[in-house]
């Protein structure tokens, strides 16, 4: 496709499928087969879910808010309680929220697990793509075994958690984790010293550290350029501080760096789930619950696998929000995709855009500004109407 | 740097029994804590409805028939549950469980998953009663 701009050409990449599974559409400007601008249309799986809480309950709007992620959908669930909780005035009992950090590790590892196959077959390396996603089964057993469930657990209540952890699933826990630690020490000597694949990786995509703070990274992408950011360390939360995290930064900026530290980081992983598991506090799994929630707001920060996740709640005084505001990790590292992509070659973008393991449907959210545009308010039945009309 | 890192790994896969299962042929046993199909105890229940009322996917509906005499009939949509046993942790009664080893589910036709839990005659007046006012509307058009 010829682009307005002299002899430059614009490659579109998507909605359908650009690298990853899910849709988002990509302009890359090329010269040649280097990249010299890229832009990003977001917005093609927005669901509603912030308006969709607005006619549920707090106790059914914290399912619909673990269906934003479906990689890492405790920790959703957790920063939504964990912010009702404070509106409500109560606190979940300590082996409450220590089961929520057991649970969030066990989802941070499946989620990095998850990521680092998906970044392997990026890279044209299935081989690790299909073995590390074998052992991540490992992981997905025991959240199934403890949880119910092996994906969107639904471990919390408001007040608490669901699950309790017995005797023969902590075994369990210590054994698939000894299972899992040996692979994963296999895994960081791959990513490290395989010839191949460093080519694809080595170099690629530095972000310094100056450019993550300018371009507002988080999570492991902000930590790989040397950025000691870390909610789990910064603003502890649930039970954070009773078992401390160790921050895992690297500082090269790159693809490999961000491989090593989130590789790294299941070994913190690792051993904060033993942690728990050898000092889990005794007593209830529940507190009571009033289930209208005082008038007030609040923010509620929590660090999942791909870096912070924002919460605002707003409560009216009644048993349903007024307005909760969700921000997913991906929107402010979507930012540092554009601007690293100038520069490289073609072939380096699915590896760039799957570093920083991207979730586009968490991402999407809708903001509407009075006097901006000509908007029209629409009822449901006009808008299924319009969608019929538009496909027929 | 190494040439080849991983063909160890994948010389090792060939003396090992494959890691995917024969399913439906073999079938791995279902963990203990797994939830499966829902699953009502009327004995305890006074049809206070905290269950439905918490349920995010509408899937449950208590239908009461005579308060004072405990005549409750539960309607259960299976194909509406999302599993998260909510229900299981509002019930003050205990009356409700999830089954582990109930989890085969699927089914092609979809009045298999209207459930309804209760006493067989109430159950029968229900569903009289709900043929009926489905009859009406397409009788008129």
């Amino acid at each position: 496709m010829q682009s307005q701009q002299g002899n430059k050409f614009t490659i579109p990449i998507g909605p359908q499928h650009p690298a990853l599974k899910e849709p988002e559409h990509f302009e890359f400007n090329v010269d040649g087969e280097l990249v010299t601008g890229a832009s990003v249309r977001l917005g093609y799986v927005h669901r509603g879910i912030e308006k969709g809480t607005e006619n549920r309950s707090f106790v059914q709007s914290m399912y619909l808010l673990e269906r934003v992620c479906g990689i890492c959908s405790h920790v959703h669930a957790t920063a939504f309680c964990l912010g009702v909780e404070r509106l409500a005035e109560i606190e979940a009992p300590p082996r409450a929220q220590a089961i929520r950090v057991l649970v969030a590790e066990l989802e941070r590892i499946h989620s990095h697990m998850l990521w680092l196959g998906v970044g392997a077959h990026e890279a044209g390396f299935d081989t690790l793509f299909m073995y590390s996603w074998r052992d991540r089964e490992t992981v997905l057993n025991l959240l199934e075994d403890i949880t119910g469930n092996r994906i969107n657990y639904s471990t919390n209540v408001l007040g608490g958690v669901k699950c309790d952890i017995d005797r023969e699933q902590a075994a369990a826990i210590r054994q698939g984790l000894d299972f899992l630690e040996e692979r994963t020490t296999h895994y960081l000597d791959v990513v490290t010293s395989d010839m191949m694949f460093l080519r694809r990786t080595r170099g690629v995509g530095v972000m310094t550290y100056d450019e993550s703070q300018r371009l507002g990274a988080v999570g492991p992408t902000a930590r790989a350029s040397g950025v000691a950011r870390d909610l789990r360390v910064d603003a502890a939360y649930a039970a954070y501080d009773k078992y401390p995290v160790n921050l895992v930064t690297e500082t090269a900026g790159d693809l490999e760096a961000r491989f090593v530290v989130r590789i790294k980081e299941l070994f913190e992983s690792f051993r904060v789930i033993r942690a728990v598991l050898d000092d889990l506090p005794e007593g209830d799994l529940t507190t009571r619950m009033p289930r209208r929630v005082k008038e007030g707001d609040t923010i509620s920060r929590v660090e999942a696998p791909r870096g912070e996740l924002f919460y605002y709640i707003k409560s009216n005084g009644t048993d349903t929000a007024e307005r909760v505001k969700v921000r997913t990790p991906t929107l402010p590292n979507m930012a540092s995709v554009l601007t690293l992509a100038v520069g490289h070659q073609l072939a380096d973008m699915p590896m760039i855009l799957v570093g920083i393991d991207p979730c586009f449907s968490c991402n999407d959210r809708m903001v509407s500004v009075k006097g901006t545009l000509d908007s029209q308010c629409w009822t449901w039945e006009q808008l299924r109407q319009y969608g019929i009309e538009y496909y027929r | 740097m190494k040439l080849t890192t991983m063909w160890k790994d994948a010389l090792g896969s060939l003396i090992k029994p494959a890691a995917t299962q024969r399913y439906p042929f073999v079938r791995r046993e279902a963990p203990e804590h797994l939830r499966g199909q829902l699953h009502w105890d009327p004995s305890a229940c006074t049809g206070c409805g905290l269950c439905s009322k918490d349920c995010p996917a509408d899937a449950l509906e208590v239908i009461v028939l005579d308060k004072k005499a405990k005549r409750f009939v539960m309607h259960y949509h299976v194909d509406r549950c999302t599993f998260c046993a909510q229900c299981v942790a509002s019930c003050r009664q205990g009356c409700l469980d999830m089954e582990s080893d109930e989890w085969e589910l699927a089914a092609l036709d979809p009045r298999t998953f209207d459930i309804y839990y209760g006493n067989e005659a109430d159950i029968a007046s229900i569903l009289d009663g709900s043929t009926e006012e489905e009859a009406e509307p397409a009788a008129a058009g």
